[in-house]
């Protein structure tokens, strides 16, 4: 089967709908919010590297930008949370 | 650079940085992890040394909390909980008790469980529940939580209830400031006999002290026992009876302005850097705009749910 760029942002919505639906389920549970969000946060950047490896175009500098995204994200989100 | 060319270097794709917004390069990441790690480490801070210019807005108290929690009840034909003075001693005991054994849960780590502390208040009980809340910033608040959960709302609607007891206090949990607000429900014996017999409501609590029935957690049906030898008052203790807190600046509102400011800039820029790098192709190695568009709207959308409060 071939992995398309549309079926493979259809993957990353799955995988965005699903950390979106986790956290509004556990709400107001703070601690299990921020755990939700930096597991979707991951799989985000899992997601970003097993995407530009199927383009053939994974370079170290992508791979940063996607683990910072996904920093950035965890970080916002202990800002909301943590403070 | 002039002003137009600063903003067209920051903002847009170009050849002076590299064809990718400079305010998305690798570096302009890592700087934004760095300053609002260095950022929520500055709040907590000033927050300890400055409480009352940089905190969190309360405004929590036992008659509101009694209110709009036998609003909700009038709203579905239930009738009004009685404030019961040995039940709120109960949940001022078990507030304090969380305090200084450093826990949130309903059982304490020393084995001690709600129904001891309704006990150590010489409330003797026929049906008896608990509901727990902290770091929540108004009355309503906390019982629109409650109600939003299954298993709290069957506490604020159980028709067997006659009597409730509030304890509301400010303290340090888990090294952070936190406002508890202990619910304790409850019926004995002296309640169903002095309660007003309203005909929907009076079967079902009878047939409660009568034949317990299992209940959902934090539920629990089991027959009264003789109060433990730490008695409290039966008056609730007026250090439990609300906390307000008015800081200057209060801490969830500066937070969360600050990272939608902030995560809009990026989402904006975002979708300007792949609009003008399709529009123009550009070749260049980068991650996918979309993609980080779509990752970054879905992490403002669920910090759009956030509340600080938390149930137990």
């Amino acid at each position: 089967m071939k992995w398309t760029g549309l079926s493979q942002l259809l993957i990353l919505i799955c995988i965005l709908a699903g950390g979106l639906f986790a956290f509004y389920y556990v709400r107001p549970n703070a601690d299990l919010q921020f755990t939700i969000g930096t597991i979707t946060s991951m799989a985000y950047v899992l997601w970003g590297i097993i995407h530009h490896a199927l383009k053939k175009d994974l370079h170290t500098r992508v791979v940063v930008e996607y683990i910072l995204m996904g920093a950035i994200a965890i970080v916002l989100l202990a800002t909301i949370l943590k403070t | 650079m002039t002003f137009f060319g600063t903003l067209v270097h920051l903002f847009l794709p170009h050849h002076t940085n590299n064809h990718r917004s400079r305010i998305l390069h690798i570096d302009a990441l890592a700087a934004y992890v760095l300053l609002f790690a260095v950022f929520n480490f500055g709040i907590r801070t000033l927050h300890r040394s400055m409480p009352d210019i940089l905190g969190y807005a309360t405004d929590i108290h036992v008659e509101q909390l009694l209110a709009s929690t036998n609003a909700k009840r009038q709203s579905l034909g239930l009738s009004n909980l009685t404030l019961n003075g040995k039940l709120s001693a109960a949940a001022a005991r078990k507030a304090q008790d969380m305090f200084e054994k450093n826990y949130w849960a309903h059982n304490s780590p020393t084995g001690s469980t709600p129904w001891d502390f309704i006990n150590g208040a010489g409330y003797r009980y026929t049906v008896a529940g608990e509901n727990l809340a902290k770091n929540f910033s108004t009355s309503d608040g906390v019982v629109e939580a409650w109600m939003a959960s299954p298993t709290h709302r069957d506490n604020i609607v159980k028709s067997s209830y006659k009597e409730i007891g509030f304890a509301v206090v400010n303290g340090t949990l888990n090294g952070e400031e936190t406002t508890l607000v202990v619910q304790m429900f409850g019926s004995s014996n002296d309640s169903i006999a002095v309660a007003p017999t309203k005909a929907p409501i009076v079967p079902k609590a009878l047939a409660a002290a009568e034949e317990p029935v299992p209940t959902t957690v934090p539920v629990e049906v089991v027959p009264a026992t003789a109060p433990a030898t730490t008695v409290a008052s039966g008056n609730p203790p007026t250090a439990f009876l609300g906390v307000t807190l008015r800081p200057l600046i209060n801490i969830p509102t500066l937070t969360r302005d600050i990272v939608f400011v902030f995560a809009g800039v990026l989402i904006g820029v975002l979708i300007l850097d792949a609009w003008v790098v399709s529009r123009k192709r550009i070749v260049r190695v980068a991650g996918h705009n979309i993609a980080h568009f779509l990752f970054l709207s879905a992490m403002v959308i669920a910090i759009g749910w956030v509340n600080r409060g938390a149930l137990l």
